[in-house]
């Protein structure tokens, strides 16, 4: 016989491997261990993704504070110099349309993020 | 009802079936796990693992090819990608283990051992791999098993080329003779089996 025809008889031999009697246990083991793993990681990147959005938002919501605090004390006198001339709309809405709205946007995301592990944990149980 | 036999693992191809399990359906993954499952705990006792032994390695052979089934193209056979990562993970075992060097110095009356056949004289491929040394059932097995080339056998075992040539060129010379009378026979048995 031609040692190439016997080589491939051999990976035949090789690739018919018999059905083990327990194959089923088998799988329902891999399955088991798949879950395992696979629920762990979940949880996993839920919490931080949720903890890294709140972590986020925050930062973003603290530095706008602190600057906006900033910005107030240094233009205390330029504000109260031009109160009068201002408009009778209150603060908060000058405050949407100028840098205020990035603590909208961050508390936008916060929401998000807090909905979306919300969801997740939901999904979970 | 065609939509529910097109919806069902059991009746998708492997390629398909690991399109799914890419797209993170599980439930198609478990398919191929029953579908190749006995062939790579089968390949791994070929290669000398313990039964136990070898069905942690494909468990975990498994598990990996799960983190890695999008680097699966689909060019070779699904069965064939998982037996090499299988291979390899159970030789890294060995190495772990120190029992590589073992395994390449044991005794040659093992070699010597006269496989047995059946009533009919028929020997089957599990039977002739017991009379090659641990060192060439493992090459033998690796190279036409789990289709590493001798290359690839020879890095994944840290062994020189020639040594694992060696080792393959004389494990196929013992199959050879335990096997070819029967060969036709043993095939014939399995098609009457089947």
């Amino acid at each position: 016989m031609l040692e190439a025809e016997f080589e491939r008889r051999l990976e035949r031999l090789f690739a018919d491997a018999p059905e083990l009697p327990d194959a089923t246990a088998f799988a329902a083991r891999v399955d088991r261990k798949l879950d395992r793993g696979w629920m762990a990681r979940r949880w996993l990147i839920g919490a931080a993704g949720g903890a890294g959005g709140v972590i986020g938002a925050s930062q973003l919501m603290m530095t706008n504070i602190f600057t906006r605090v900033e910005d107030a004390s240094e233009s205390a006198r330029v504000i109260t110099s031009s109160l009068g001339q201002v408009r009778s709309s209150p603060d908060w809405m000058s405050a949407m349309t100028g840098g205020g709205s990035v603590v909208w946007v961050a508390s936008g995301l916060a929401i998000l993020a807090m909905a979306f592990a919300l969801r997740r944990v939901i999904e979970e149980i | 009802m065609p939509g529910a036999t097109k919806s069902s693992p059991a009746s998708l191809h492997d390629v398909e079936l690991c399109a799914l399990a890419a797209a993170g359906q599980r439930q198609a993954f478990g398919e191929l796990v029953r579908r190749h499952g006995s062939a790579v705990r089968g390949l791994l006792r070929r290669m000398g693992a313990q039964p136990a032994e070898a069905d942690d390695v494909a468990q975990d052979a498994f598990l990996t090819a799960f983190e890695r089934i999008a680097e699966f193209r689909g060019e070779g056979a699904f069965a064939g990608w998982v037996k090499r990562i299988a291979a390899r993970a159970y030789l890294r075992r060995l190495q772990k283990e120190r029992r590589i060097g073992a395994l390449a110095a044991e005794s040659v009356e093992e070699e010597e051992r006269a496989p047995a056949g059946d009533s009919d004289g028929r020997i089957d491929l599990d039977e002739a791999l017991k009379g090659l040394s641990p060192a060439e059932r493992l090459c033998v097995s690796m190279c036409f098993g789990a289709g590493l080339s001798h290359a690839e056998a020879a890095e994944a075992l840290n062994l020189p080329l020639g040594t694992v040539k060696s080792h393959v060129k004389r494990g196929l010379e013992k199959l050879r003779a335990r096997l070819a009378p029967a060969e036709g026979a043993v095939l014939e048995g399995r098609r009457g089996n089947a």
